[in-house]
This record gives structure tokens, C-alpha cells and sequence, in this order.
């Protein structure tokens, strides 16, 4: 729930991208372990339903990012995408 | 029409290989391949995650082998999974890999009729009944299962050498050819062509499908520099007969052997030539991949395999093939 409240507050036009950005990060991420097999169940689940832009897709992905990869994934969010209010809410709940 | 297939090395954390698996389905692939190797991820735990998270692709180890896992468990694992999603499970069974094998300390007897039998007992245990059989690798002694298996499913061959190709395409529903270009497949198809006429059937009764190593991308630069390290082992597991066939220098090659086995990867991987790039691999920009798969369908295959490396970012390589190369082939 909190990662879809995060994500509401991301701008729509810039959501396909940082999708786009955060399942690079975790399809590569080497720490694969740290996904808890729940989460990577209902990725999967959205995944299989739709696409993942969805609001509760995007939360699953970003979620599994801050997880796999949370340093890259705030400096995305701070240094690409310009969402340093999206990043200082991420940094808060880690 | 070609039917378009995707190979995945579940060397990776399951939930990757199904991200892929379902992307693969969406994307308009037909078939979904598990390779099956002791050291990585089970192939039937990693298949039945793709049977739930998936609806119409057809899949299948390609390829396991009746050395590692007895053929009366393959069975029953084939058929477990054909409960999970019935009519959308093949088996690909071949004789395995020496090496690999070697590491687990088990010979590889007789692979010919080790295959032979294998298929021989999966079929008739496929039915349902009790099977006695005596052969001179396997045997089984009144073996049934104590459910009834959802029918027959078909048996993909992986086959390299001559025998193992005639074989396969008298026994086989499908074989499967490591091959990238049309030289091998060409011989293959000669080979396979000879069983096929001895068992009394067509060519185009049997799945011909070419298990390429494969690597796509808008930038040809790129497509080939992740093609190289997958090359580079291809190359050095060649026989000579084979580099011959390619007009690959033998003694290039030893040099990648040598650099592999010494673990100077760097070496390996820095001695791949252009020619070793074309003759194991598909790789390119897509348009330079549709023109090598036009000349694999000319050499005679009905399924184009899409194997490791894929390409440099497997995702988007995926995306890229369904947008350009499947629409190809499929329109």
C-alpha cells in the first residue's frame, strides 16, 4: 500500500519510463535473493494480467527495486526523473 | 508457417526466467524451451511456474536426458505438468552433455539407444498401461502410474551427430539441431531426411527446429558483442569436423580452448573471429537476423529457436523481435 500511494504521486507521462528504467534494475540485479517470493509472485501475477503500468504494477516494480537495487533506484529517481520528493519518501520508509 | 521458439538457461532466479516466459507469450512466441542441466534451476520446477503463468505457449525441457533423470520419472514429470496445462507440453530428450555429466559421475552408455529406449517407455507409459520392457540401458518391470496421463505428447530429439539425426527423424515428432547456419542445418536436414523416409513419413511430419544462439539489435555493433562470449564456448565445443565445414582455422580455436580452460576470459572471447560469429550465431540488426532465419527456413526448418544470449538486454530483445522479425515471418 505505501508503494501505491508513492506511485499516485507520479506524474502519468513519466511512469512508462521509469518502468522502463526500474525492470532494467531488477531483471539485472545480482542480489537476486533479496525478492521475497511473494512479491515475485504478484509481479508476476500483473505481469501474466496486463501490462505494468498500472499503478498497482508500477508499485509491485518499484518496490522490487528499492529492494534489489535501492541505491540506483533513488538516484534515478532523484537524478533522471526529478522526483526528489518521490526519492526522499523512498529513503524514509528504508 | 515458421513457429517462432525462445530457449532460457534458468541460471537466474525462477521469477526472471517466467518475467520472460510470460514477455516471450505476449510478445508472440509459439514455443518456450527449459534447458536442463544439473547446475542450474530445476527445469520442471521452473516449467510448472511457467505453466501457471502462461496460457498458450507451448513448452518443454530442451533438452533433458535419461542419464541424469530416469525416463519413467521424466514421465511422470511430463505428465504431471501435462495436468497443469494440457496439450501445451512437449518433451525434448536427448543424450546429454559428457562433460556435465562427467561432473556428476555418470557414464554416458550407449547414448543412441539410451534415447531409443527412453522415448520407447515415455510413449508407452503415456498411455496409461503397464509397461514391461528389457532393454539393454533401461528397463521397466509392470511400471504404470496410478493416474491416468492426458494423452500423448509430442517428443522432440536433440541430435548432433548422424546416426542421432537419422534417428530422430524416424522416432521423433520434432528434432532439435544446435545450429546457426544453413551448412549445419543443411547436413542435419540430409540426415533426418533419411529417417524420416525409412519410418514412412514426410519431412514436414516432423518439427525440424534449429536451437540458434541468437543476438539482436537496432546497432549491429552491439547485437555482436553479446554474441561473442556464447561463440566463443560454441567454438571451442565444436568437433574440428565442424570448424572444417566452416573454413575455421582449428588452431584459432585451440586458442580459445586453451584461454577457456586456463579461466583468461578476456583472451577467450578476444580470439573470437568474425567468421566463428557467423557460423554459431544469428545475430545482428533485425533485418541482417531476418535474412540469416530466411535462409535457415530455405535449409529446412519449421521452428527458429531464439537461444542465449538473445541479446544484449534480453527484455528489450524480446520487444524488438516481436516487432520486427516474428510480423516477418507471420504476416
Amino acid at each position: 500500500m505505501a508503494y501505491q500511494k508513492i506511485v499516485k504521486t507520479i506524474p502519468v507521462e513519466k511512469r512508462e519510463d521509469l518502468l522502463d528504467k526500474l525492470l532494467n534494475l531488477i531483471l539485472k540485479a545480482k542480489k537476486e535473493n533479496k525478492m521475497p517470493s511473494d512479491l515475485a509472485n504478484t509481479m508476476l501475477s500483473q505481469w501474466q494480467l496486463g501490462p505494468l503500468t498500472t499503478e498497482a504494477g508500477l508499485a509491485t516494480i518499484l518496490e522490487a527495486a528499492v529492494l534489489l537495487e535501492s541505491e540506483k533506484t533513488i538516484e534515478f529517481l532523484e537524478q533522471e526523473l526529478q522526483l526528489a520528493d518521490v526519492a526522499k519518501a523512498i529513503k524514509r520508509m528504508i | 508457417m515458421v513457429k517462432f521458439g525462445i530457449e532460457f538457461v534458468p541460471r537466474e532466479a525462477y521469477w526472471k526466467t517466467i518475467f520472460y516466459a510470460i514477455q516471450a507469450e505476449k510478445r508472440g512466441f509459439d514455443n518456450l524451451w527449459i534447458t536442463d542441466h544439473y547446475n542450474n534451476r530445476n527445469v520442471y520446477v521452473t516449467l510448472a511456474e511457467a505453466a501457471i503463468y502462461t496460457k498458450k505457449i507451448v513448452f518443454g525441457p530442451g533438452v533433458t536426458n535419461p542419464y541424469l533423470v530416469n525416463p519413467v520419472m521424466t514421465a511422470q514429470s511430463i505428465a504431471s505438468l501435462n495436468e497443469l496445462a494440457p496439450g501445451r507440453v512437449v518433451l525434448g530428450i536427448g543424450a546429454g552433455d559428457k562433460t556435465t555429466l562427467a561432473a556428476t559421475g555418470i557414464e554416458m552408455q550407449k547414448p543412441l539407444t539410451a534415447v531409443v529406449e527412453t522415448i520407447e517407455i515415455f510413449r508407452r507409459m503415456m498411455e496409461g498401461k503397464s509397461v514391461t520392457f528389457e532393454g539393454q540401458v533401461f528397463s521397466a518391470k509392470g511400471t504404470r502410474f496410478n493416474f491416468k496421463p492426458r494423452g500423448a505428447i509430442p517428443v522432440y530429439v536433440g541430435a548432433q551427430g548422424p546416426k542421432m539425426l537419422e534417428t530422430a527423424g524416424k522416432i521423433g515428432d520434432g528434432v532439435l539441431i544446435n545450429a546457426s547456419h544453413p551448412k549445419d542445418v543443411d547436413y542435419a536436414v540430409g540426415c533426418i531426411k533419411k529417417g524420416v523416409s525409412e519410418a514412412g513419413k514426410k519431412l514436414t511430419d516432423v518439427d525440424v527446429t534449429a536451437y540458434t544462439s541468437f543476438s539482436v539489435h537496432k546497432n549491429l555493433e552491439k547485437a555482436t558483442q553479446a554474441a561473442v562470449p556464447v561463440v566463443a564456448f560454441i567454438a571451442a565445443g565444436s568437433p574440428n569436423v565442424i570448424l572444417e565445414r566452416h573454413g575455421i582455422d582449428v588452431k584459432k580455436v585451440d586458442k580459445i580452448r586453451g584461454a577457456l580452460k586456463a579461466g583468461d576470459f578476456g583472451q577467450a572471447f578476444g580470439s573470437v573471429s568474425p567468421e566463428m560469429i557467423k557460423a554459431f550465431s544469428v545475430c545482428g540488426t533485425p533485418d541482417r537476423c531476418i535474412e540469416q532465419i530466411n535462409r535457415l527456413l530455405k535449409a529446412g526448418i519449421s521452428q527458429f529457436v531464439v537461444g542465449s544470449p538473445i541479446g544484449p538486454n534480453v527484455r528489450k530483445s524480446i520487444d524488438l523481435i516481436s516487432e520486427t522479425i516474428i510480423p516477418h515471418f507471420k504476416k
